[in-house]
């Protein structure tokens, strides 16, 4: 329930819609109710030949209850929805706020997949909050209040049974299946998981089952599986089935008693037989408001674990305990100077993960310099990357930038001292302007121009249309594109990670030329794929499983003939 | 919507079933409202004793609590028959894909498969849990409401059957005239709903250029439009409900008025038929609504049930293999015959391929990427199956063989070897053929220059690693799969040459293990190191699906022109 106190909380804020969703959905269940008790009445009336006025009320009457019945039910559903999609944009907001502070470096929990969209379908997922878990045990509550008030002036007794049947089919027989709910759910949602890993397995390891002959194996894995998933499937629905069902069962039954009851009553003179007909139609009708209870639990459940699941994301205490901390920090970066950055000694394994990624590592790059990280894959180098952007702050040693301890820095003058590409480039949608405009406010359109050109990306212009994560652009257009933005931001420090691995050797070329000429006076470090075109470096760090290994200029390492001229010699004996 | 129509109507059993308890759901219907009025006339105007009317009241609970089960055993039935298409639409597309040679499975299509077997087939459940037992709800016990009243008073019949289907019509009418707007609403919807997404997935992004704050309000407004959007489809919908509201309400307004004039002003009716008619009438008009709200959920339904049966019905060409078998260890000599191959859909293909693998040499196939050098693999392993040639293994076609003799006798190492979820031990194990010992595998492991790593982890061989071998390095999974080959001892190997990121480390075991695996093997690698090159008996030159040239490195350097180019292009270390 604390999980979605803060889902309340932004509900709240939309009480013009609440209070009319609530008000629209009275109307209609009294609307109905009243209806069917005037017919009741207006029956038994006629059956004993009043003046006709009391029929030609009853049948006016009869109309405007139809009328306001079907007219209110729209108005609810209007006014419901329109406040349950206002909230889901406030949730949004909400949740963007929240989690802003926290990138980049939460993103390192997300590194296993598709937790992003997990939540982006856990926010929609709570529509489903307002709409059959909030708003409608109330309608209910006021709804069935209202016509037990009524009630009472004709039969005590009929009162008290419609308020345990209330009872009943509103709370506890709700709260006992919510209980039965939240076992079932947990263990489908294990039995799902099970199958999608299966499937998984077989589906991007078809190659290799095949080739070992484990395919049957997998297929059997996942059909069996897959019907031990359908067979908890069928629990919950039958499940929910029941819920129903008995829910039904007990509305009916306190009709039923109410129909004895007053049949009883009337035996015995304490009920005028006029009014039972219409106190049956009541009972009946009400309970209609009692059905969306039976979905209750199902929903409630599935809010609570959206919303836990979503909140835990943006509420882990050790992660905002980061974001009080750097609002602390009042050290800036200064901006017009070329930085100069030394690394002392610094180890560092990811959170949660035992492995080292770096390991004394000791790195000096005086201002103005260029420097070149190679290695192989996984030797460390873009992580190097990663701590002088501050994405994580738990490593040993310390690094120096400018003189000052990076960790007492602000993370935005670091992000704003720097022309960042990383590995890989988000790109939104839009335009390729509305993309480079990231950069700085001030570009002109001749700026924008001139940086595509310099990246040799003149056939696109700046009105073409980019979609989502640029899935329209291929590598190496996104990183080129990359390139053009990181050009015009003009910071004096250049943080390039591969920046052109998917871009040909030629242009490759071009594009550093123009990069040297425009960051002459900058520090640049450029972590490289390719052994080729260093030879202009002021120095070449070479890494391995976390390691320096070796440090020098290009002839100096050639010379040697170290780890850096065998890598060399692999590249060149390499085709392709 | 006809296939899962025509699916529901082979569950006869359960079809026969749902109209029984339709009709008895009826019968209960028109009884409730029969002991109901009964117990009301009798104690009101008969004025009869409580004690009188005990038996109806007794009547009444046993058919109210009929009415309860046989709303339940409805819904069982569609429960059911929804869990057995499920199962019977995942059998079948898992049988159609384990059939389904290498293509379909490196068309890089694995996640959307996935989420076909998942997603699609899950969505098909309301289809049989819902709509399907509605409809015959509906197309029964409405009628036998009618006959009621008919049987009652013949005039409420002739109204409901006249207004009875203004319901469906009306339901057609708006749904044709809104549906279109409706569709394209709902396209804009997708739209918006992806930008949410987008900006988290930029947030590293936009706080790297300072733009993250001012994000909010976009968020807010993009999201702001999504809600107007939406309303403006679901405005159609409740409008809809409401019209079919209105409806009904009339129809019933129309009958109270029609049953009280009579009762009162001409006297033609009793009380009773009166009462009947005005409780059964309602029924009968939900009856009727209650099918377009199951139409509703029945449409998204249809949907995933056309891309499943879509897939299902895509043609595919299995590979059949033959009975002739092939000796363990037995040396493997290898001919491709004018070996043509094209993938469906696309404009690649390998044209007339002709080559010698003799047994335990190597041949190298070298080409620019998209040269078709993977592709010539998988025909070679037998994965693909050639459109036209033959590949000649030892003399004889290659699906000749039995097909669990001839992959017993191969090991493929490629570039990228997929890691099951299990430890590393069963990863390695999964080469050989279940009956190794310990010791066998970590001496595999041995060979293959990963038992160092292994045993630096904290649980050694037992350390688990993820789906798709998460965890473990490119070089690591490589050299995994290496132990796989050394445990497997095959006569034939396909090696996958990786280019370039492996560390000197690696790079040095890789050419090691190779060096003995060659000792008992044929070997055929896609190369794409000079020192593999040159020491092969044979080099294959592709380019663009063609074979280029055949030859020695000596000989390729003197003959080939293009050969020359691409050996020198690289630094200019050609010797």
């Amino acid at each position: 329930m604390r999980e979605l106190t803060t889902v309340i909380k932004l509900i709240m804020l939309e009480r013009k819609d609440i209070f009319l969703s609530i008000l629209f959905g009275f109307l209609a269940g009294m609307g109905a109710v009243s209806l069917f008790a005037n017919s009741g009445y207006l029956i038994s009336m006629a059956a004993i030949n009043p003046p006709l006025y009391v029929l030609t009320t009853s049948i006016a009457l009869l109309k405007l209850f139809s009328a306001t019945r079907a007219a209110s039910k729209y108005g609810e559903r209007y006014f419901s929805h329109r406040a349950t999609f206002t909230m889901l944009s406030n949730l949004r907001v909400h949740f963007f706020e929240k989690l802003e502070p926290l990138a980049p470096r939460i993103f390192h929990r997300f590194r296993s997949g598709d937790l992003l969209s997990r939540i982006v379908g856990d926010v929609e997922s709570l529509q489903n909050f307002f709409l059959r878990v909030y708003y409608p045990p109330i309608v209910m509550m006021i709804v069935f209040l209202s016509t037990i008030a009524f009630t009472t002036f004709f039969s005590v007794h009929v009162a008290v049974t419609l308020l345990v049947g209330l009872v009943l089919t509103g709370f506890v027989i709700p709260a006992w299946f919510a209980l039965k709910q939240y076992k079932i759910m947990s263990q489908l949602r294990e039995k799902r998981g099970v199958v999608s890993t299966e499937a998984t397995e077989f589906f991007y390891g078809f190659r290799d089952l095949k080739l070992y002959q484990k395919l049957d194996t997998q297929e059997k894995n996942v059909r069996t599986t897959a019907d031990q998933y359908v067979k908890e499937q069928r629990r919950d629905s039958i499940h929910e089935l029941y819920s129903t069902s008995i829910i039904q069962m007990i509305s009916l039954s306190v009709s039923w008693f109410v129909l004895g009851l007053g049949a009883y009553l009337v035996g015995t003179g304490e009920l005028e037989g006029v009014f039972l007909a219409m106190l049956v139609m009541i009972s009946l009708t009400v309970f209609e408001n009692a059905t969306p209870m039976a979905i209750f639990p199902a929903y409630y459940e599935d809010s609570r674990r959206a919303a836990t699941r979503l909140f835990s994301v943006i509420n882990d205490e050790s992660e905002n305990k980061g974001v009080v901390e750097e609002e602390l920090l009042t050290k800036e970066l200064q901006e017009k100077d070329p930085i100069s950055i030394n690394m002392n000694n610094i180890s560092f394994s990811y959170p949660g993960e035992a492995r080292k990624t770096l390991s004394e590592i000791n790195i000096d790059i005086p201002s103005g310099t260029k420097t070149a990280i190679v290695g192989p894959s996984g030797s460390g180098k873009s992580t190097l990357i990663q701590l002088l952007l501050k994405f994580y702050d738990e490593y040993d040693g310390d690094i120096v930038v400018n003189g000052s301890t990076l960790a007492q820095v602000r993370k935005e003058s670091v992000w704003k001292a720097t022309n960042t590409v990383l590995q890989s480039n988000h790109f939104f949608y839009g335009t390729i302007r509305d993309n480079l405009l990231l950069a700085r406010d001030t570009v002109t359109d001749e700026e924008m121009k001139q940086a595509l050109e310099m990246v040799d990306l003149n056939e696109f212009s700046l009105d073409d249309k980019v979609i989502e994560k640029g899935g329209n652009l291929s590598g190496g257009e996104k990183q080129r594109l990359a390139i053009a933005r990181a050009i015009l931001k003009g910071s004096r420090l250049w943080l390039l990670d591969e920046p052109t691995s998917s871009v040909d050797f030629v242009t490759e070329k071009k594009i550093y030329s123009h990069l040297f000429d425009l960051g002459k006076e900058d520090t640049v470090v450029l972590i490289s794929h390719r052994l080729t075109g260093l030879e202009q470096m002021d120095q070449i760090i070479v890494m391995e499983h976390g390691r320096v290994v070796e440090t020098g200029t290009y002839d100096e390492l050639m010379e040697r003939k170290g780890y850096f001229y065998q890598l060399k010699e692999i590249e060149k004996s390499v085709l392709m | 919507m006809k296939q899962l129509k025509e699916i529901a109507r082979a569950q006869r059993g359960k079809m026969y079933a749902l109209v029984m308890i339709s009709i008895l759901l009826g019968v209960v219907i028109v009884a409730q409202a029969y002991f109901i009025v009964a117990i009301v006339d009798s104690v009101f105007l008969q004025r009869e004793s409580f004690q009188a009317v005990l038996p109806l009241l007794i009547g009444l609970i046993v058919v109210l609590i009929g009415r309860a089960v046989f709303s339940y055993l409805n819904g069982r039935i569609g429960v059911n028959m929804a869990a057995k298409v499920k199962k019977d639409f995942r059998e079948s597309l898992l049988r159609k894909y384990a059939k389904n040679p290498i293509q379909a499975a490196l068309k890089g299509q694995s996640g959307e498969k996935v989420s076909i077997l998942m997603d699609a087939v899950d969505e098909i459940d309301s289809y049989f849990s819902k709509y399907y037992p509605q409809i015959i709800q509906t197309s029964v016990v409405p009628l036998i409401i009618l006959v009621t009243v008919f049987y009652y008073n013949w005039v409420s019949g002739l109204i409901m059957l006249i207004t009875a289907p203004f319901i469906p019509i009306f339901m057609i009418i708006i749904g044709m005239a809104t549906q279109k707007k409706s569709e394209e609403q709902l396209e804009k919807l997708a739209a918006f709903s992806g930008q949410f997404l987008d900006k988290l997935q930029g947030l590293a992004t936009l706080k790297l250029f300072g733009r993250a704050k001012e994000q909010r309000e976009v968020i807010q407004k993009s999201s702001l439009e999504y809600r107007d959007a939406t309303m403006t489809v679901l405005k159609t919908a409740f409008t809809q409900s409401l019209m079919l509201e209105f409806i009904s309400m009339l129809s019933i307004a129309l009958i109270a008025l029609e049953v009280g004039l009579r009762l009162v002003i001409y006297e033609q009716l009793t009380f009773f038929i009166a009462f009947i008619v005005l409780v059964l009438a309602p029924e009968f008009y939900n009856s009727l609504k209650e099918l377009g709200s199951a139409f509703h959920t029945g449409r998204g339904s249809m949907g995933a049930a056309k891309k499943v049966t879509e897939e299902l019905e895509e043609k595919d060409k299995p590979i059949s293999w033959g009975e002739r078998s092939l000796v363990k260890h037995q040396p493997i000599a290898i001919s491709l015959q004018n070996v043509s191959f094209s993938y469906e859909n696309s404009g690649f293909s390998l044209q007339e391929i002709k080559g010698e693998f003799p047994s335990t040499r190597e041949v190298a196939i070298i080409g620019r990427s998209g040269s078709g050098k993977t592709t010539l693999l998988h025909i070679l392993s037998g994965l693909l199956n050639p459109l036209d040639g033959a590949v000649l293994v030892n003399g004889h076609p290659l699906f000749e063989y039995k097909e669990k003799d001839w992959f017993d006798q191969l090991s493929y190492i490629s570039q990228d070897p997929y890691l099951f979820a299990g430890t590393i031990r069963d990863n390695i194990a999964i080469g050989g053929t279940g009956n190794e010992s310990d010791q066998e595998i970590e001496l595999a492991a041995e060979k293959a220059g990963i038992s160092e790593m292994v045993r630096n982890l904290e649980k050694g061989f037992n350390t688990a690693v993820g789906e798709a071998g998460r965890g473990l390095s490119g070089g690591e999974k490589q050299r995994i799969a290496l132990a796989r080959a050394f445990l497997k001892q095959p006569s034939l190997i396909l090696f996958d040459e990786p280019t370039v990121g492996l560390d000197l480390k690696t790079e040095q075991i890789l050419q090691q293990s190779m060096k003995e695996l060659a000792k008992t093997s044929t070997i055929i690698t896609v190369a794409h190191r000079l020192h593999t090159i040159r020491k092969a008996d044979q080099i294959l030159l592709l380019e663009k699906g063609q074979l280029l040239a055949t030859g020695t490195h000596e000989e390729l350097l003197s003959t080939n022109p293009h050969y020359r180019e691409m050996v020198s292009a690289q630094g200019g270390e050609a010797q």
